[in-house]
């Protein structure tokens, strides 16, 4: 059975070629474009990991990875980090909020999907 | 810090960050690309050379929009240095595990040291864009043997020597090599923006160290940075 991945980004384009490029993959993926939706949609769908940006309108990546700390079931669903933001404390501050992955953009593919396969053991 | 200079630097930031979307939106496009014509077995040698053209041309891009973007914060004085007592071979080791790894003729750098270890105190994240930047370059201008970072703790002050066997800088660029966008009269189509040097001077004086280069034209370049261990 394929596993399920929560994609969060705002910028369509990007959403939806990343979109492609993980269910090329073979796997189903859900998405969202801010961090509020993508807590609706953790909470009906229980995805097996979510990916999500950290900039984004009406509640953003850091919040986001608060609301899923809170959560009893939210907690246990691994959340990578895609964002532009290069910085040492932006990084360290996603990590402490519980983040299980950072990569930068622009990334590569096989990056990403090495993150994927790891935390989906 | 006057007005200007803070105004130019956050206006470069943003331009920075702005550009890095679309530049993710084209590399994940030509991923995705890629993997559909693998998949639907399509993929030939001409298609894999263009492709992997195309994403080493926004990677290039990237760093460039990231150098361009330290240049800024050296200029408005943003730059927050977080100085700690740092062991120089960990940082070294830490490079060549994670960033000089896939480099197509398969080189990455030698380390030597003598002498007995010490720390010395520097903001370790600077110390390793100092340390990325000669030995990128180091590797970029030369192309036979693998460039040799030496690390000789000496009595009072740690010396590190970054050497290549590459084409050299000629005697009359020496004088401007630290400027930004200078870049060696003999450099051809070697890309590069002119600002890493510029960059690892900064930093190299910001951690109350020094650099001095030696070069000979077809030889090789050593450049030798110096840290004394009591910068606290």
């Amino acid at each position: 059975m394929s596993n399920t991945i929560l994609l969060i980004e705002d910028k369509p384009g990007l959403l939806d070629t990343v979109q492609n490029l993980l269910e090329l993959h073979d796997y189903k993926v859900i998405t969202a474009t801010n961090g509020k939706e993508g807590i609706e949609l953790a909470k009906s769908h229980h995805p097996d990991l979510v990916i999500s940006d950290i900039y984004m309108p009406v509640l953003n990546g850091y919040q986001l990875l608060e609301q899923f700390q809170l959560d009893e079931t939210l907690c246990k669903i691994p959340v990578i980090i895609l964002s532009a933001k290069t910085g040492e404390e932006e990084v360290n501050l996603a990590y402490q909020k519980g983040a299980a992955g950072y990569l930068t953009k622009p990334f590569l593919f096989t990056s990403l999907h090495e993150q994927i396969k790891k935390l989906l053991i | 810090m006057s007005d200007l200079n803070n105004n130019t630097s956050n206006i470069i930031a943003i331009v920075s960050h702005e550009f890095k979307t679309p530049l993710t939106a084209i590399s994940s496009a030509v991923d995705l690309i890629a993997a559909k014509l693998h998949i639907d077995n399509y993929m030939d040698p001409f298609y894999k050379k263009n492709m992997s053209k195309i994403t080493t041309e926004i990677f290039k891009l990237n760093n460039m929009l990231d150098e361009i973007l330290t240049m800024s914060n050296i200029i408005s004085n943003s730059i927050e240095i977080k100085k700690e007592l740092t062991d120089v071979q960990e940082v070294l080791n830490d490079l060549k595990a994670h960033y000089f790894t896939d480099r197509k003729d398969a080189r990455t750098f030698k380390i030597k040291v003598s002498g007995t270890h010490n720390k010395i105190y520097v903001d370790k994240k600077q110390l390793s864009t100092i340390f990325s930047n000669l030995i990128n370059n180091a590797l970029k201008f030369s192309n036979k043997k693998m460039p040799a970072v030496e690390l000789k703790y000496e009595e009072q002050a740690l010396i590190i020597a970054i050497e290549d066997d590459g084409i050299g800088i000629p005697p009359q660029d020496l004088p401007y090599l630290f400027q930004p966008f200078y870049r060696g009269s003999n450099v051809n189509n070697i890309e590069g923006t002119g600002l890493g040097l510029h960059i690892v001077k900064n930093f190299v004086t910001a951690n109350n160290g020094t650099i001095t280069v030696q070069s000979e034209q077809n030889k090789g370049t050593i450049f030798i940075l110096k840290f004394a261990y009591t910068g606290l």
